[in-house]
């Protein structure tokens, strides 16, 4: 049971990070004019994408028998949130701008330790299918 | 013996899985290790790369620029940040500039910074280039473009993410990117460059939407800054004097000494991040060591019944070593992995917040480095516990069992 729910914690965890990250820390570039860019839109995936992990990793807590199917899905959203930043949503032009330096590179780090989390989340509870 | 080596083998490893918190915590300090190794070399080795690259990419050994530019923009941080900057002077200042004794060549150049562009939310740095005439730019072009830059095309800096055909918008003329150049580790990489008919035609669409270039009313042939070549056997102060004598309301800038401001931040930084790695080695070291001192303590009875059971003080020595470098192994990798998480993920970030030229070592240098991290960290931490391999191997088995009761 621990080893089923630790991945969970984790996830949960980084979450957190994730979606906080996105309007903050991890926000993309800010604009003197007050004007949005694409690498704006990108940010607001990303929010979405953090809250959705954020309730399958509760559900992989909470959730007996459908852990194994909450963890699987969770690596699909992980998926689409590395995806989400510059391949799915164009971000700024210049590869020096916030949105590229710092957002993209530590949300796909984010999304693969969740999706590392989540995978082995799932070996350890393939057996309660 | 194999057989025996073998048998040690799957000993250390079944050692190592028994104590799962030990084992992570001489895992982890070995990975700190590492990663303050790996990280910091690759950090310093860019500095210095990049500081090859700047003068390569340099070329020229005076710059003149209009006497206003320097209180309008830092010509250094201009070449380091990629800060956009325009002023001008009259175009004549090349022809008179190749009319002083010693100069060999000048090539024009016209800056324009962008409105803010259709891609971003910065200002990009237009940068307009005389292809004859260019000694500084055109080699670095050529290395990407098998031609000359057409008429509204333009080369990227490899920061600026265009793909080459695509069309970016520079106040509102469609150039077309015709190559991305190679990455230089400078502020030059985040500028494009076009021809001067290009430029003439991007500095009338700016007068349009009224940002002036003019410096007379009449007159709309300007240049930005002329880089100067001096001619072999002339001392170059003396020509920097001579041009500043010759010419006025213009600024002759010795690259030199822009190169070597730039040399000494560099060298201030390296010494700082060699500084705090050789600490956080010599810390871990001792830490390492007093840890796998305490451990001798823990196992001695257990390397008592191992002698007891007909092992050799050799055998046991092994085995400690053994289950040391396995754990620097694990270590060592766990720790330059997650450094190159870090310092190629986060390079931009770096080179932002140091605001020195930084460029990325090559591939095969990175692999070397970080086997040679790992090799390290299994030698360290095998060192680290040669002292307690040693106590442990000579364990009297008498005492240490009844020590124990």
């Amino acid at each position: 049971m621990k080893k089923q729910i630790i991945p969970g914690c984790v996830m949960l965890v980084l979450s957190l990070v994730i979606s906080i990250g996105s309007f903050t820390f991890l926000s993309p570039c800010v604009h003197e004019d007050g004007s949005v860019g694409a690498c704006w839109w990108a940010g607001r995936a990303l929010l979405g994408l953090g809250c959705l992990l954020g309730v399958l990793a509760v559900l992989t807590l909470v959730s007996g028998r459908a852990r194994f199917g909450t963890y699987l899905s969770s690596i699909a959203v992980c998926v689409l949130g590395i995806l989400t930043p510059g391949t799915l949503i164009n971000l700024c032009r210049m590869s020096s701008m916030h949105c590229r330096a710092v957002m993209q590179p530590a949300m796909i780090i984010l999304f693969s330790i969740s999706a590392i989390a989540a995978a082995i989340g799932a070996w350890v509870s393939r057996r309660d299918k | 013996m194999s057989k025996t080596m073998a048998g040690m083998s799957s000993l250390s490893v079944k050692n190592l899985k028994r104590k799962p918190g030990r084992t992570i915590a001489l895992v982890l300090l070995t990975a700190f290790l590492a990663l303050a190794v790996f990280g910091g070399s690759v950090v310093v080795l860019s500095l210095r790369n990049g500081l090859q690259s700047l003068e390569a990419r340099l070329g020229a050994d005076i710059i003149l620029v209009p006497s206003e530019a320097q209180s309008k923009v830092s010509f250094q941080n201009m070449f380091l940040q990629g800060t956009t900057g325009a002023f001008y002077m009259d175009a004549s200042v090349t022809e008179k500039a190749l009319e002083v004794p010693g100069v060999e060549k000048a090539a024009p150049q016209v800056f324009l910074a962008s409105l803010k562009a259709d891609c971003c939310s910065i200002k990009i740095q237009v940068i307009g280039i005389d292809p004859e005439k260019d000694f500084t730019v055109q080699p670095w072009i050529a290395r990407s473009l098998t031609g000359e830059l057409g008429d509204l095309e333009v080369a990227v800096g490899c920061k600026v993410e265009a793909d080459i055909g695509e069309i970016i918008r520079i106040y509102e003329q469609r150039c077309k990117v015709v190559a991305r150049l190679e990455p230089t580790g400078t502020g030059l990489d985040t500028a494009v460059y076009c021809n001067m008919d290009t430029m003439n035609k991007l500095l009338a669409a700016a007068e349009a939407k009224g940002i002036s270039h003019k410096i007379t009313s009449n007159d709309d042939s300007v240049v930005s800054a002329v880089y100067i070549k001096v001619k072999d056997g002339y001392d170059i102060d003396t020509v920097n004097t001579a041009l500043t004598g010759k010419l006025r309301k213009v600024t002759a800038v010795r690259t030199r000494s822009m190169i070597t401001g730039v040399s000494d931040s560099l060298a201030g930084v390296s010494r700082t991040i060699t500084t705090m790695v050789i600490v956080i080695w010599v810390l871990a070291f001792v830490i390492l060591l007093l840890a796998y001192i305490l451990i001798v303590r823990e196992r001695s009875r257990e390397f008592a019944v191992l002698r007891l059971l007909g092992a050799s003080r050799k055998m046991l020595g092994r085995m400690a070593l053994l289950e040391s470098a396995a754990c620097g192994l694990l270590g060592g990798i766990l720790g330059v992995v997650a450094a190159a998480v870090g310092v190629f993920a986060f390079a931009s970030l770096i080179e932002n917040s140091l605001g020195l030229p930084y460029l990325m070592p090559a591939f095969f240098s990175v692999i070397l480095l970080a086997a040679g991290t790992v090799l390290l960290s299994v030698a360290v931490s095998a060192a680290a516990s040669a002292i307690s391999a040693w106590r442990l191997s000579r364990v009297n088995p008498g005492t240490a069992l009844r020590e124990g009761n």
